[in-house]
């Protein structure tokens, strides 16, 4: 038996600006906590998860990323072996979904062109503060042909759902690939057999 | 025991049973068992009777017991009395013994107030001398013991005999307290003013004894920032007019920074013991964060004058737009950046230098304060700590400059390999390009430098961008060059010639630009396809021995408490990321192997190959002697395919020539075993071919490390078959009587063998049962 107890091993980023809640997603998935006062990433964290979906493990490494600025140069340079990024506003800070646009940017400036990216709108526990809309947010993920969702780390609502649908879409995006070019497949993955996976994500 | 005796002596015969008997037989046999039964009873009452005397011993002893039995109950009633009384008398006793201790507690409480009361008195009147006399420890003595003293006892003088006297003089003992207080405080400035060390800390050591803890730290740290504040200033002042031919010129400002840093780091060692003698443990935080708000002033004005004097903003500005656009005209010259960056990163590592050392203190200076203390202390202590040192200003600054140095040193990284890549050049002799050692050493600088900084974060970006560089960028250019495939002699040559010509003239328009189009001529054409595959099997080796020299030299960082708890998490990840763009090379390299057997190999081979048709195998005794002398094609074809490979040999290395003479020999066996199939052979034939395959062999043998028989078994295994005497012999081989032989061919191929020859009779092979 390998060393590596996993058939998938999938790099996730974190990003979004200051505050909207990187850190309690990740320690909520990861850790099962939501760490009240939670102080500014420095540069970047990691974590690793392994989930298993369908009977496969899949190793999740997750890097969180620091939102403020002086950090961009750091992050940056983990946007390129991402297979996906999770791209986190807060629902109740306006100012948080308008830098969208300007993180959409810096993706297509340094992300591979096969990268994954999710839209999360945190923190929906905080309603009564809401400040961008459902809607707003919907329309604008279908507009980048993004993947959205809305969360709260600090109830666990979706953050499972996020992460585990997320690793399906890797699974069968990396099983497409393959497929494609099947002379040289690094991924563990290979050989196994195409099962109908666009239907596995929504049951979790 | 006798009555149960008696019970049991009744007949068995009754009176009713006996009076009914008439006949004499029968009365004869009752009056004999009753007989009988009278002896049983007789038996029985002898031995009970027996039994009398022992009885009657018994009961004349229990008779005499009587009278002493009165006797013991006497004297248990005695006993009892006796008990009582003692008990009686204990529990006097020891109700007594309980008031004598209350009445000595009372006592030593009584003395102790007493005590309270004279040191209450004492304290009064010392204060006030010790005030007069300018003994001002004597005085904060006394208004210490006066502080610690319990609060009811001075209550309670109050309301003694004396209370009105004692109110008075509590009223005075208050008023010195706060006169004190606004001495030592004032005293304290003016010594702070003066510069007065000894005075400074004269009064340091009187607040704590005042219950002035957080104003003597903040009075003390406010001197010793005013120190710092000094020494940074004169400093700052030195670098203005440091001449830029000195020798540390370039590193001026990391250097000021030290000079800083060491500086209250001294400060810091000289001042802690006295903190902590008396002020206690765990108060060195309190001073490092009144120092480190002065530290936080002196770095901004250090990096404000370098940002200012190295233009370092300008620099990053120009980076950016440098890396925006392109093919901007104003392009930054890397070498410019060199010495800003190794600066940047001297001045970063100084501070974790420093950072580490206060946090260093401050846990050990908390560890012994909270050694009682419960967790949620401890929790909160260290919570501080982190608050201190992730927010301070020095935090923050360096984590912007070190922000614009990894985008600055991607940039030179990237601009660098680049020029390596324009100024590429071969040596005769050498296998591989100036470029790849070129690229070698400028991303292990870039790494090494970004390592230097003591940034962990630093470091995984550069490596990061590092990846990238060699993975997309410099990978590319090999792949290019590759993509122009060998040129192939022969007809092809011409082909080439032209193409190569308009080429010259291409590169000759757009001169000074690097253009790997520009090849002269076919051999350099070749060449330079060689050199590429030579230089893609460095770079896949050299990025293992890059990440194997990274892991070692993080472990050393690490190993001196650099980084976080996920810092070797963090590294791992990367150098593993890192390490799979060894792969791709190693793709890359099989890729170009396979199209150099392919389009320089193969159109070679396979002419040479089929010159074995034009050699007829067909042969009898005279030309088989005829071929013995002048060989019609084995001899030719080895000096064909040995020149060929000089020219890879001499230009490859071993590892690729080898893997290279692999896929020829392949080649050469799928080759000849086409054209075998389609000649036709005679038994003599089938002798010379023989032969033939064993020079082959036996050629390929010395040129390849690798073990070749197992790719020529086939063939030889069709040797064998064309060599049999009769069509039957292969029998003698096949199936069971196959011995160590593995066949690899098929019984259809066999046939298709044997039906090569022209003297077996095709009958004759179909009826072979294979």
């Amino acid at each position: 038996m390998s060393m590596e107890d996993y058939d998938f091993l999938f790099k996730i980023v974190l990003i979004g600006n200051a505050g909207v809640g990187k850190t309690c997603l990740v320690r909520r998935f990861t850790q099962g906590l939501f760490p009240p006062g939670q102080g500014a990433t420095i540069g970047v964290d990691f974590m690793i998860k392994t989930v298993e979906i369908n009977g496969e493990k899949v190793k999740l490494q997750i890097w969180d990323t620091a939102g403020q600025e002086r950090f961009r140069s750091i992050t940056q340079s983990y946007y390129r072996s991402a297979n996906a990024l999770i791209l986190t506003y807060d629902i109740t800070c306006e100012e948080s979904f308008r830098c969208l646009p300007e993180w959409l940017r810096e993706i297509e400036q340094y992300a591979s062109n096969k990268v994954i990216t999710v839209l999360v709108g945190n923190k929906i526990d905080l309603a009564d503060k809401r400040e961008v809309s459902q809607q707003r947010a919907a329309e604008f993920s279908e507009a980048q042909d993004m993947y959205y969702l809305e969360t709260s780390a600090k109830e666990s609502d979706n953050v499972e759902k996020l992460f585990l649908d997320l690793a399906c879409r890797l699974i069968s995006e990396a099983r497409q690939n393959t497929l494609v070019n099947n002379v040289s497949s690094p991924l563990p993955g290979e050989g196994k057999t195409q099962q109908a996976d666009s239907s596995c994500c929504m049951a979790t | 025991m006798a009555a149960d005796g008696g019970g049991s002596a009744v007949s068995a015969l009754s009176m009713e049973r006996i009076q009914s008997l008439t006949d004499l037989a029968d009365l004869e046999a009752a009056y004999s068992r009753l007989c009988e039964e009278e002896k049983v009873v007789q038996e029985e009452l002898d031995a009970l009777l027996e039994q009398q005397s022992t009885i009657e011993n018994k009961m004349v002893a229990l008779h005499r017991m009587g009278p002493n039995l009165q006797l013991i109950e006497g004297d248990a009633q005695q006993l009892a009395g006796m008990i009582t009384f003692t008990c009686n008398l204990a529990e006097n006793v020891s109700s007594k013994v309980r008031q004598l201790d209350l009445a000595k507690n009372r006592l030593y409480q009584a003395i102790q107030r007493a005590d309270d009361i004279l040191d209450l008195k004492f304290c009064m009147d010392g204060v006030q001398t010790a005030l007069r006399n300018e003994d001002y420890e004597q005085a904060a003595a006394h208004i210490h013991r006066y502080l610690s003293l319990d609060k009811s006892v001075i209550e309670l003088s109050r309301q003694g005999k004396e209370g009105g006297i004692i109110d008075a003089n509590l009223k005075l003992l208050q008023e010195a307290e706060q006169r004190l207080k606004t001495i030592v405080t004032e005293k304290f400035d003016t010594a702070m003013k003066q510069g007065d060390l000894p005075q400074v800390e004269r009064f340091f050591k009187i607040f704590p004894l005042l219950g002035l803890h957080e104003e003597g730290l903040s009075k003390f740290s406010e001197y010793l920032c005013k120190q710092v504040a000094n020494k940074a200033e004169e400093n700052l002042q030195l670098v203005m007019g440091t001449d830029m031919s000195d020798r540390r010129a370039a590193v001026i400002f990391a250097d000021t920074l030290t000079l800083l840093f060491e500086g209250i780091a001294r400060i810091v060692e000289t001042h802690q013991p006295i903190v902590e003698t008396y002020y206690g443990p765990g108060r060195l935080y309190t001073l490092i964060k009144h120092l480190q708000v002065e530290c936080d002033r002196q770095v901004e004005k250090v990096v404000d004058k370098f940002i200012k004097e190295r233009d370092y903003h300008r620099q990053f500005q120009q980076v950016q737009n440098s890396m925006m656009r392109s093919a901007s005209a104003e392009k930054i010259e890397p070498r410019e950046l060199d010495p800003i960056l190794t600066e940047v990163t001297l001045m970063n590592a100084r501070s974790e230098l420093y950072l580490r050392f206060i946090k260093r203190r401050i846990i050990s200076d908390f560890e012994v304060g909270d050694s009682m203390a419960s967790e949620e202390v401890k929790q909160e202590h260290q919570k501080y700590l982190d608050k201190l040192l992730n927010n301070c200003l020095l935090s923050r600054t360096m984590q912007e400059l070190i922000g614009y140095y990894i985008t600055m040193e991607e940039y030179f990284m990237r601009e660098t390999v680049n020029k390596a890549v324009a100024m590429d050049s071969y040596e005769k002799g050498q296998l591989t390009s100036s470029m790849v050692d070129d690229v070698f050493y400028i991303v292990k600088k870039c790494i090494g430098r970004a390592l230097s900084s003591s940034s962990i974060d630093c470091l995984c970006a550069m490596i990061n961008h590092s990846t990238t560089e060699l993975e997309s960028d410099f990978r590319e250019v090999l792949y290019n060059k590759l993509k122009q495939g060998f040129p192939a002699t022969t007809f092809q040559d011409f082909q080439r010639g032209v193409t190569s010509a308009v080429n010259i003239m291409h590169s000759s328009l757009q001169q000074g630009k690097f253009d790997t189009k520009g090849i002269e001529s076919t051999d350099e054409a070749k060449q330079s396809f060689l050199v590429t595959l030579n230089n893609v099997e460095v770079c896949s080796e050299n990025i293992m021995t890059l990440k194997k020299t990274l892991e070692s030299d993080c472990s050393k960082l690490l190993s001196q408490g650099f980084g976080g708890e996920q810092a070797q998490a963090k590294i791992d990840s990367c150098l593993s990321d890192m390490a799979a763009v060894s792969n791709k090379f190693r793709d890359l390299l099989q890729e170009g192997l396979n199209e150099l057997n392919s389009t320089a190999i193969k159109p070679q081979v396979k002419p040479w190959i089929n010159l074995f048709l034009s050699v007829s195998h067909n042969i009898e005794e005279e030309e088989f002697s005829d071929y013995e002398a002048n060989d019609p094609w084995v001899q030719q074809f080895i000096v064909n395919l040995e020149q060929q490979m000089t020219e890879f040999k001499a230009g490859l290395s071993p590892v690729i020539y080898d893997t290279l003479t692999g896929l020829m020999t392949s080649l050469i066996a799928i080759e000849l075993e086409k054209v075998l199939l389609k000649s036709t052979f005679s038994r003599l034939g089938g002798l010379q071919f023989d032969k033939e395959l064993r020079s082959l062999i036996a050629y390929l043998t010395t040129v390849t490390t690798w073990t070749i028989r197992d790719k020529f078994a086939r063939l030889s295994q069709m040797a064998t078959i064309l060599n049999l005497e009769r069509v039957t012999e292969i029998l003698d081989y096949w199936g069971p009587n196959s011995g160590p032989l593995t066949w690899r061919l098929t019984p259809a191929e066999v046939r298709q063998v044997l039906a090569l020859r022209i003297d077996f009779r095709s009958e004759d092979i179909k009826r072979l049962r294979l």
